[in-house]
């Protein structure tokens, strides 16, 4: 059994959540709810639970705030549930801690507890909060951790500006980074290129995606883009303008 | 000009026979007279044969020889027999020389034989080369005791007639007078080569300027100018001893003797005076008495070709003279005419002293030859090259040559002028074609400033235009996502409520809370379209919100909505969704109050001027300055609702130029015991 702790300021929002959980995951037990951050602070400490949604936004603090209150002597693993986010959804999906948006459908919660399931079951590290949290107090997300579940199934955390390219590879993605090492994630490209695009990454052809600040060297006429580690890849004839009119600006 | 030869007698003795010469040893006659050995015979009618001759008598007759050129009156058909015997032990070797002469022939007749011919000869039979001159020297060679009997045969068939001087010389001493012919007429062959060569010099320029500049006077110029080295080359012919050109036809010099002179002096002389003075512009009587003249010579050219071939050589002679003296008046009278006719002009000046020049040297060397040839004989010597004429027509070609070059260069001064004038006009054009441009480009440039100076201020126009357009566009489409920008999470949290009644099947909830959502999306979407709304239609949006949220906070919250009787809400209009904001806030921040378990909302309108709405939001939250202090998000997570807010009012007053003012008011801030926050919002009504 899974014990866990809902946090949402709305009782609709709780009721919900209780609602499905019963339905659909009855290797959930929901141990307490709060409707704000103190509350939900002392339901956690209280009953120790093992999984914990969290809403992001209440009135006394977000989330984030749960978390930061409760590091240290508890350990569980976090779902976040929210009706609209914008804002934080870069730091959430690249420390890959799960995000359920309301209203809440059951694919959605099915999927984020078996995830989180298994990570109890594995015991697995908590170094992605660790990250989530080290990402939401960085201004700038140049200087981002990215936590990669890679095809193995373990976990890897790695600087987000020393990613060069990443690779379509199948199912999956490859993440070439400045040193040469390169990792294959389990998580598909198109995850990463939707994910990344409204950073500092520019898709250039249908299989690659390259980290602006890792150019070192743009050949428009032969379409071809020199990365600093020595990669070369293809900028197909649209994207260069593009690319060449966004690097302008 | 010819030279006289005397040949003297020698010392040798004569003969006491009257007619036989008597030779004795050792002959050795420098030049022995043979005029009292000679006896002739005259045949005026040219019948005599050498075999008639030889039974017929010989009479002495000394006024046949004459030591000088002589004009007879007619021609001379003569036989003279030479009688000689040999009383020396050798053979007596001789040569026998009588003159230069149309026709001569030399016969030997031994004793009781037949006469043979020796040797024939003549100006105009021997066709040699310069060695034909060796042929006037006939040999007499006379075995030793014998007899022997001579006859020379002579036909002048011009009348004037070389000297007929029989002299009988030793083979060295005919050497000697051969070496001395020779030498006398080389000095006038000289000169006559010296002439051709200044001729053809002259021949070479006139071509030159005509294939330069093809001018009809040119060509006549040549024309008369190879006439005359014709005429000249052709006097060549008798100059005995001399190299000459012309050899092979003997005849030719008698041809081009007298038409030569009137081709040149008279035929082309006019023709090219005519073309040269341009007579049929400048005098056209003139011109046309030259060509009157130059044709009769040209058919009297003809006439005399015909007398020659005739063998009637003196008529061309006379034909001539009357030329000569009848054209020598009237071609004073013309001269005269032209130069009166055209004193000032310089090619009349040339052609005059050229003529003059050659008139002159003719008359002079008429004059020189009256003395020794007589009237007659000196006519025809009017153009022989004696020095005085040579110089003569020298000067005239020069004269004339000099008058062609002036002519030219008045061509060229006459083209050089128009082409001046044309220059001149032609800058003249280009200057008034500048002054035109420059008009026209001052015009131009008028013109051009003043459309500029409008194009300027209409694009100043639309450029404010489109400023101010512009403007609007962007307040507008900022307006609109601002105003489009009812929560998101509103939304959503609204859906799942929606969803959980659903589940907890409460189904008539969920369908109130359904129709409500759906009302205030639809009037939200209304809305974002338009600018202004009715405040009864801001108040029932408004309601429908709270009425959610209410639900949404499980009646945690109460709100009032207070409006001023007096205000006609259906009528008053405002801004669309400027509120809406401000409500939003206040339910969040109201609903966070721990000391407050309900919150309160209420939202009042009022008429504070004639012309002012006045709209008091006002919750009992913990306050914007708590409210942040609270939150412990980072700074750049900070939520920019407010300030939206405000920005929204300034955006709406650039846009319909009104003043509406807002003023947030917390309540904290002037009473710690106070809590809650005041927002104020004056709409100017238009």
């Amino acid at each position: 059994m899974i014990k866990a702790v809902i946090i949402d300021d709305e009782r609709n929002s709780r009721d919900i959540i209780v609602l499905m959980l019963e339905k659909y995951c009855p290797e959930v037990t929901v141990a307490a709810t709060a409707s704000d951050c103190a509350e939900g602070i002392a339901q956690i400490r209280e009953h120790q639970p093992e999984l914990v949604f969290l809403d992001l936004e209440m009135p006394d603090g977000t989330g984030f705030d749960v978390l930061l209150g409760t590091r240290g002597d508890v350990s569980f693993e976090a779902v976040f549930v929210t009706a609209f986010e914008k804002k934080f959804l870069h730091v959430i999906r690249c420390s890959e801690v799960e995000l359920i948006l309301k209203p809440i459908d059951k694919e959605s919660l099915l999927q984020a507890v078996s995830l989180v399931k298994e990570r109890i079951i594995g015991n697995s590290s908590k170094e992605r909060y660790q990250v989530l949290l080290e990402n939401f107090h960085n201004l700038q997300h140049a200087s981002w951790k990215l936590l990669v579940q890679d095809t193995n199934g373990d976990s890897q955390t790695i600087f987000l500006p020393a990613v060069e390219c990443l690779e379509s590879r199948q199912d999956n993605c490859l993440f070439r980074l400045d040193s040469g090492a390169e990792i294959q994630a389990e998580r598909p490209f198109r995850y990463y290129a939707d994910l990344f695009s409204s950073l500092q990454f520019y898709q250039v052809n249908n299989m690659q995606m390259i980290q602006l600040p890792n150019i070192s060297q743009i050949d428009a006429n032969h379409g071809k883009i020199v990365l600093k580690s020595g990669l070369v890849v293809e900028i197909t004839e649209r994207r260069r303008k593009d690319l060449l009119a966004r690097l302008q600006r | 000009m010819l030279l006289l030869y005397c040949y003297t007698a020698g010392t040798f003795a004569y003969n006491p026979a009257p007619d036989t010469l008597t030779a004795k040893d050792g002959f050795a006659a420098s030049a022995l007279d043979l005029r009292p050995y000679m006896n002739s015979l005259s045949d005026p009618k040219g019948h005599l044969t050498i075999q008639q001759v030889v039974h017929l008598p010989f009479t002495t007759t000394p006024q046949l020889f004459h030591d000088y050129k002589k004009n007879n009156g007619q021609g001379n058909n003569c036989w003279f027999r030479l009688q000689i015997k040999n009383n020396g032990k050798d053979t007596l070797q001789a040569i026998l020389f009588a003159g230069w002469h149309d026709f001569m022939y030399w016969y030997e007749k031994p004793p009781g034989d037949t006469a043979t011919l020796l040797m024939q000869t003549g100006l105009m039979y021997d066709k040699g080369g310069v060695e034909r001159w060796d042929h006037y020297g006939f040999n007499v060679s006379v075995p030793p005791h014998e007899h022997r009997t001579f006859y020379l045969h002579v036909i002048n068939k011009s009348y004037n007639e070389n000297p007929l001087m029989p002299a009988l010389f030793s083979e060295q001493a005919f050497a000697r007078f051969h070496n001395r012919e020779q030498d006398s007429y080389r000095k006038e062959a000289v000169v006559i080569q010296v002439l051709l060569g200044m001729l053809l010099v002259f021949f070479s320029i006139s071509i030159i300027s005509y294939i330069q500049l093809p001018d009809r006077s040119y060509i006549y110029f040549a024309i008369y100018i190879l006439g005359l080295i014709l005429f000249f080359a052709l006097r060549l012919e008798s100059k005995p001893y001399q190299l000459s050109f012309f050899h092979r036809w003997p005849m030719l010099k008698y041809y081009w003797d007298i038409p030569g002179l009137l081709f040149c002096f008279y035929l082309m002389y006019l023709l090219f005076g005519n073309t040269f003075l341009n007579l049929k512009e400048r005098y056209p009587f003139m011109e046309q008495v030259f060509t009157w003249v130059s044709t009769i010579v040209g058919g009297l050219i003809i006439v005399c070709i015909y007398c020659i071939m005739m063998e009637q050589y003196h008529l061309p002679v006379i034909i001539y003279s009357y030329v000569y003296f009848c054209t020598l008046v009237p071609l004073l009278v013309v001269f005269v005419a032209l130069a009166k006719r055209s004193r000032h002009h310089p090619l009349v000046r040339f052609f005059l002293y050229g003529s003059v020049c050659l008139y002159l040297a003719c008359l002079g060397s008429f004059l020189m030859h009256i003395r020794p040839l007589g009237l007659l004989s000196a006519l025809g010597e009017l153009a022989a090259p004696s020095m005085l004429l040579i110089g003569g027509v020298l000067l005239q070609a020069m004269f004339f040559l000099a008058g062609l070059s002036y002519r030219n260069k008045l061509v060229h001064l006459e083209r050089t002028r128009t082409q001046e004038l044309l220059i001149k006009q032609l800058n003249k054009n280009k200057e008034l074609q500048h002054k035109l441009n420059e008009q026209l480009e001052e015009l131009v440039k008028e013109q051009t400033t003043e459309i500029l100076r409008k194009k300027q201020e209409l694009e100043e126009q639309r450029k404010i235009q489109l400023e101010t357009e512009y403007d609007k566009k962007l307040t507008e489409i900022e307006l609109k996502a601002i105003r489009a920008q009812i929560n998101p999470h509103f939304i959503f949290n609204c859906l799942n409520s929606i969803q959980l009644f659903v589940m907890q099947r409460d189904y008539e909830y969920a369908q109130k809370y359904l129709s409500d959502f759906s009302y205030l999306i639809r009037k939200t979407l209304d809305f974002s379209r338009r600018n202004f709304i009715s405040l009864a239609d801001e108040i029932t949006y408004l309601n429908t919100y709270l009425g959610l949220e209410k639900m949404r906070f499980e009646n945690r919250m109460e709100y009032e909505i207070v409006v001023d009787p007096e205000i006609a809400t259906a009528e008053l209009e405002i801004p669309a969704m400027l509120l809406q904001p401000y409500v939003e806030n206040a339910v969040k921040h109201g609903m966070t109050n721990p000391q407050q378990p309900i919150g309160q909302l209420s939202i009042r309108f009022t008429q504070v001027a004639a012309d002012m709405l006045e709209c008091v939001i006002a919750d009992n939250g913990i306050g914007i300055a708590r409210s942040r202090s609270l939150r412990t998000l980072p700074k750049h997570h900070q939520s920019s609702g407010m300030e939206i807010s405000q920005n929204r009012a300034e955006l709406l007053n650039k846009m319909y130029n009104t003043e509406i003012h807002i003023e947030i008011i917390d309540l904290s801030a002037r009473d710690e015991a106070d809590s809650g926050t005041v927002v104020k919002i004056l709409i100017p009504q238009l």
